[in-house]
């Protein structure tokens, strides 16, 4: 998984409330099944409000492939799906349970203001 | 996205990845939109790709192709070494004449060296790279033998 510094190099909406981290909004959605890039990036715009450029969604797929935590299906035509391997939902569960805490943890700051 | 911008776009990404996910890429510029922010977000991921390249899937085949091959070493090393000898006997038969000489000068050691350096080199270049990749190590072979006899040539036919 890349580094926070990923994260502000790739996002393609900066504004308040996006949250952009390419491989792991790819993994949260092929989490639901498997999906090809158009509708991976309809499926993260509707989950974050994030839409990911072209460049970025296949830098994010092609070093998800390399990590092995995604995998090519057959191809439909000139589209080619991806499915999450179980490693990939390892890994995404285990992000996801990190980012609960960091996300509890500041709002409990924030409410001590 | 036009088909021309599209295919022009994913041109912008090293062989190794179009050949990966090109066909796929562009089926997907295709179907999304074709404004500047898109080709520039495109723009900048190809230029990540070339600093921070993407190695896995079945791009680690493309580490043989011939490009690569050609640019290692033992493959342009003795390539130089023939073009150079055979600048030297060009020059020295420009400036000297095709006469035979009675010793043999600079010129000749010279060219001695640099023909009977490279054989080492080639004969490592075959070794390690014949059983990895065949036809571009044929490919790359052919074209060092090429300037091997291109280099002898005008000795053989001056009578040097």
């Amino acid at each position: 998984m890349r580094s926070t510094r990923h994260v502000v190099e790739a996002e393609n909406d900066t504004g308040p409330g996006h949250y952009s981290d390419p491989p792991l909004l790819v993994l949260a959605s092929l989490a639901s099944g498997p999906r090809h890039g158009h509708a991976m990036i309809e499926d993260i715009a509707s989950l974050c409000g994030t839409r990911l450029g072209p460049g970025t969604l296949y830098g994010a797929i092609a070093r998800l492939e390399q990590l092995g935590w995604i995998e090519p299906l057959p191809a439909e035509e000139r589209r080619q799906p991806y499915r999450i391997t179980a490693e990939g939902l390892h890994v995404l569960r285990a992000k996801l349970k990190t980012l609960q805490h960091f996300t509890k943890a500041g709002l409990r700051r924030l409410e001590a203001l | 996205m036009n088909r021309v911008v599209a295919h022009l776009l994913t041109r912008l990404y090293p062989r190794a990845w179009r050949e990966r996910y090109g066909k796929e890429f562009e089926a997907l510029l295709q179907d999304g939109r074709g404004d500047l922010r898109t080709s520039a977000n495109v723009l900048w991921s190809a230029l990540r790709e070339y600093i921070f390249p993407t190695r896995g899937a079945n791009m680690a085949q493309q580490i043989n192709s011939f490009g690569s091959i050609i640019k290692r070493p033992s493959a342009f090393l003795p390539l130089a070494m023939s073009l150079t000898a055979l600048t030297l006997v060009l020059v020295h038969i420009t400036i000297f004449g095709a006469a035979r000489e009675a010793d043999e000068g600079t010129t000749a050691h010279l060219w001695q060296i640099l023909m009977a350096g490279q054989m080492p080199v080639l004969a490592f270049f075959a070794i390690k790279w014949l059983p990895r990749a065949p036809k571009q190590t044929l490919c790359v072979l052919a074209l060092q033998a090429g300037a091997v006899l291109a280099s002898i040539a005008p000795v053989f036919y001056f009578n040097l």
